[in-house]
């Protein structure tokens, strides 16, 4: 089993209060991990780490054999222009492009030349059920909806690791349900996945392993 | 109110860069709107300030008695002053003191009317002293005139002999020297002169005795050609200065409210009233402008000052002359107000809005605005970045709009402030002739303490043309010839030698240079003041001799002295055969090849009675340097306000778009990328300023140019318009694009250091 994520001892600290305390973790490819505990326990804080969102202030943070503790800020965007694909909360879409080249974008900035990007977008609209949505603006879009185009723009790059921070936590809980069986559906597939919810019911739905954190550690 | 003080104080210390920003806008916007409107109130009614500042009379009378009557009704009197015409030989004395001359005789500078600027020297207080009327000198060259002028002495064939002590400047030209009352009792006073200053201008003067007088008014006609050379450029200036600077203010001040409509959507819901959100947002953006409209006060007042001196030095007028308390008081007062204005009209629709609507609106831009033109930049080949960067301000129309003009406005004052430039370069090289005169020579005059030379004119030309390094050499003489059917006299320039190597080539507006014994060259102001042109003919005629002319050609200005025509020698030995040409009368001008010092040190060797002196570069010229300190200060400033409008406009989109900057930063763009599309969200601004504000620049200087010409009564070539090239328009293209380029910079590269993790999770 090859390790995707390796983190040995991280610790973060934000002035004097650590938000994460020596945490340890291994998560191998085509697991779906679900990092489960009460608000300000650390889990989004790592979910950033691991995305390269953030340093910690010690501690080691290896993502498919990187140490991202000796990238700089370029390097940590290449990386996760390569290796990360994020889901967030409350979808992150730019509200001035339509669906598609929302999700265009993440390739286009690899270089990848709009009409490919397009199409490998179209690719995942029709994948994801949502092709007749492609030419409308964020604005207009249902919250699943919104939530599918922000997991196509996640998966355009191919990325070895998935994150998702609280993927249902701005859905209702119907559109809730159509994300978490599409993340199930992507993970059963073989997409590693990290994922960091409130909600008990899509942690034992979807994750193979569920992670209990408090107090910046890991309890379980 | 201390709720309202504390808000306001707490949003200050929390909003530090937008602060300082608008501390900075404001101290560069006043500063340019008071220098602005120094340079406009100098150009209003400048002879008035000037002449109410020497307290200049309104009327110059002339008696034959010693004690003329009083006039009763005149506000104030100096005089009677003995006064006496005396006519000074060519070679007896400076040439600023040959020809007809009044001199006058008087105790002191000062007095109750025509208060003189003694600025070199001392007053004639001693038997024999003289002080003479003179210009001001530009700043800097006074002891260049005390080394030149002071020590000469003026020699009249029976009168004393008059040593100079000093310099004065008298607006009104109420004489040519001045002397101490004793010393003119012996030049023989002819007359008494009398100076009236009167409540609301010219009136009638006790006639009784009256010989002769002038109004005020004709010196101010005489005046006004000079101010009205460099009036047009001050106008330019001066308004483009005013416009770029409250619209940059109005840019700033109205984006930090519309930015915080948040905060003020929070203020209320947490109970603040709607004036006192108002309030509060009014301290925020007040008190830093009134720290800024301070300091750009002081700032402008000390920046206007040189500026104004070589302004009005410029003029022709008294460089002393300030600006008035109106213009420090726009800037001290009008910025602060300016800003609580432009605050207002935002403010006052938060102040409509409720909470919940306040802290949406305050949200990034409207979506929907500028969806097509992403849409279309989606499309392109263009890299994403650039395309992404390229839509950006099509999302913000209005700030992009203020922003655009601010830009424009720069551009088009480089654009203007660099063709003003060239074309002033241009012209002073012409007239100067600095390629084709490097030395002039002229044997000193007969004196007491004056070495001369015993060569005649031929012989020190021929002396002249054996020096080594000597390329060319022309001799010139000025004189006055009458010309039939005119009142005045034309000075003419008799040249002889190598002539047509002086560069009047350069100066033709109109026809050719004289090639024949009966042509004639004339000036644009010469012709304008005879009422002819080229083609026509002219008789002139001296000491009962007449001579027809033709005129084939114009040029700019005129000769030595303010010539009128331009002839060849051969026309003065037809005019003149008998007049004996006193070597001092003429003037030398020689092109040289190799070190102008080494060769001014070889004439003087070879005749000690000659003097010589390199040629001016013409950039000291006191209006040349007025008009390029002017145009480079303002093309400065102006610049330097449109890129702080740049940088305010993309650090107000970066704090807008946090989550967007973090969005793409977390999918992988990189902080160059970031930069990259930050800057050229602004460059695109600044291509089409540039291109916009080439023509504007362009046409302000084809439109103001020739007013300015037109004021000095010079008709200036085509030349001196066609200052640009393709390169130099590419110049000011890019110049459009640094601006916008500097000004976004600095923001740019925070946005692209803004941590991922922390702005998406606050937003």
């Amino acid at each position: 089993m090859t390790t995707v994520v390796r983190l040995d001892g991280v610790r973060k600290e934000y002035g004097e209060t650590a938000a994460l305390d020596g945490v340890s973790l291994r998560i191998e490819a085509g697991e779906a991990v679900a990092v489960m505990g009460p608000s300000g326990c650390g889990k989004s804080t790592m979910l950033n780490l691991i995305a390269g969102l953030d340093r910690p202030t010690a501690g080691l943070v290896e993502v498919h054999d990187e140490d991202l503790g000796k990238l700089n800020e370029t390097g940590l965007a290449l990386f996760r222009r390569r290796r990360i694909g994020m889901i967030f909360q409350f979808f992150n879409l730019l509200d001035d492009l339509p669906a598609l080249d929302n999700v265009a974008l993440a390739a286009q900035l690899m270089g990848v030349t709009a009409r490919q990007a397009r199409r490998r977008a179209l690719e995942l609209f029709d994948e994801l059920g949502i092709a007749d949505r492609r030419n409308a603006y964020p604005a207009t879009l249902s919250g699943g909806e919104r939530q599918r185009v922000a997991v196509a723009r996640a998966l355009m790059n191919r990325p070895a690791l998935l994150l998702a921070d609280e993927p249902t936590g701005a859905l209702d809980s119907r559109s809730g349900e159509q994300v978490m069986d599409l993340l199930l559906d992507l993970n059963q597939i073989g997409q590693t996945l990290l994922l960091v919810t409130h909600d008990r019911q899509l942690a034992e739905k979807c994750a193979t392993r569920v992670v209990e954190m408090a107090d910046g550690r890991v309890v379980v | 109110m201390r709720a309202v003080w504390r808000a306001a104080r707490a949003a200050v210390r929390r909003r530090r860069l937008q602060t300082f920003v608008i501390t900075l806008v404001t101290l560069f916007s006043t500063a340019t709107i008071v220098i602005a409107l120094a340079l406009l109130d100098a150009s209003s009614a400048p002879f008035d300030r000037a002449f109410d500042a020497q307290r200049g009379p309104h009327v110059v009378a002339v008696y034959s008695s010693v004690t003329p009557a009083v006039a009763t009704d005149a506000e104030a009197v100096a005089g009677p002053f003995p006064q006496v015409e005396l006519d000074v030989p060519g070679d007896g004395g400076p040439v600023w003191v040959t020809g007809p001359i009044t001199l006058v005789g008087r105790a002191e500078p000062g007095g109750p009317v025509d208060r003189l600027d003694l600025f070199a020297g001392r007053w004639a207080t001693g038997r024999d002293e003289a002080v003479i009327n003179l210009d001001p000198p530009p700043a800097g060259m006074a002891d260049d005139f005390t080394r030149e002028i002071i020590g000469r002495t003026i020699t009249v064939p029976g009168r004393p002999v008059l040593t100079i002590v000093g310099t004065a400047w008298s607006l009104s030209h109420t004489a040519d020297v001045w002397v101490s009352p004793a010393t003119m009792a012996s030049l023989r006073p002819t007359g008494s002169q009398v100076l009236y200053r009167f409540t609301g201008g010219d009136r009638p003067v006790p006639p009784e005795g009256l010989l002769a007088t002038r109004s005020y008014l004709t010196q101010k006609a005489e005046v006004a050609a000079g101010p009205g050379t460099i009036l047009p450029f001050l106008i330019v200036f001066g308004l483009l200065g005013l416009i770029t600077a409250v619209l940059i203010v109005a840019n700033v001040v109205s984006g930090a409210v519309v930015s915080g409509f948040r905060h003020i959507g929070v203020l209320k819901a947490l109970g603040f009233t709607p004036p006192q959100v108002v309030l509060v947002y009014l301290i925020m953006v007040t008190v830093p402008a009134f720290v800024g409209a301070v300091l750009g006060t002081v700032a402008g007042s000390l920046a206007a000052k040189p500026l104004l001196y070589n302004a009005f030095l410029g003029l022709g007028l008294d460089p002393q002359v300030t600006s008035r308390p109106w213009v420090p008081l726009t800037g001290l007062v009008g910025v602060p107000l300016l800003v609580v204005l432009t605050a207002v009209v935002p403010a006052s629709r938060a102040h409509r809005l409720s909470a919940a609507e306040a802290i949406s609106a305050g949200a990034a831009p409207k979506a929907g605005r500028g969806l097509r033109a992403q849409r279309a930049l989606a499309g392109t080949r263009l890299p994403r970045v650039l395309s992404l960067g390229l839509g950006l301000p099509f999302a913000r129309p209005g700030r992009t709009g203020l922003t655009l003009a601010a830009l424009l406005l720069g551009v088009t004052t480089v654009t203007f402030a660099g063709g003003l430039a060239a074309s002033v370069i241009r012209y002073t090289e012409a007239v100067d002739q600095a390629d084709a005169v490097q030395v002039q020579v002229r044997p000193n005059p007969a004196a007491v303490g004056s070495t001369t030379s015993q060569r005649t004119d031929p012989q020190v030309e021929a002396l002249l043309r054996g020096l080594p390094g000597t390329v060319h050499v022309t001799a010139d003489l000025s004189m006055p010839v009458s010309a039939a059917g005119h009142v005045e006299p034309l000075n003419v320039d008799f040249l002889r030698g190598d002539a047509d190597t002086l560069g009047y080539q350069d100066q033709l507006v109109e026809g050719r240079w004289r090639s024949a014994p009966g042509e004639v060259v004339a000036s644009s102001a010469a012709l304008h003041h005879l009422g002819l042109a080229v083609g026509d003919t002219l008789s002139l005629s001296y000491d009962g001799r007449h001579e027809p002319v033709t005129i084939v050609g114009k040029t700019m200005e005129g000769g030595l002295g303010d010539g009128d025509l331009f002839a060849d020698w051969s026309l003065f030995t037809a005019l003149a055969p008998g007049h004996r040409v006193v070597n001092n009368e003429v003037m030398y001008w020689i092109r040289v090849s190799g070190d102008p010092g080494a060769y001014l040190s070889a004439v003087r060797a070879a005749d000690p009675g000659l003097s010589a002196w390199a040629a001016g570069s013409g950039l000291s010229n006191s209006f040349t340097l007025s008009v390029l300190a002017i145009s480079v200060v303002f093309a400065g400033m102006i610049g330097i306000v449109a890129a702080l409008s740049v940088f305010n406009t993309v650090l107000l989109n970066v704090r807008e778009r946090r989550r967007d900057l973090g969005m793409l930063k977390s999918i992988g763009m990189t902080p160059r990328q970031v930069v990259a599309m930050t800057v050229t969200s602004m460059a695109v601004l600044g291509v089409v300023a540039g291109v916009a504000g080439i023509p504007a620049g362009i046409g302000a200087h084809r439109l103001i140019l020739p007013m300015a010409g037109a004021a000095a009564e010079i008709d200036l070539p085509a030349r001196m318009f066609h200052v640009w090239n393709p390169g130099g328009l590419a110049l000011v293209v890019l110049a459009g694009v640094a601006i916008a380029v500097l000004g976004a910079l600095l923001p740019a590269r925070r946005a692209a250091r803004l941590p991922i993790a922390e702005v998406l999770h606050n937003e």
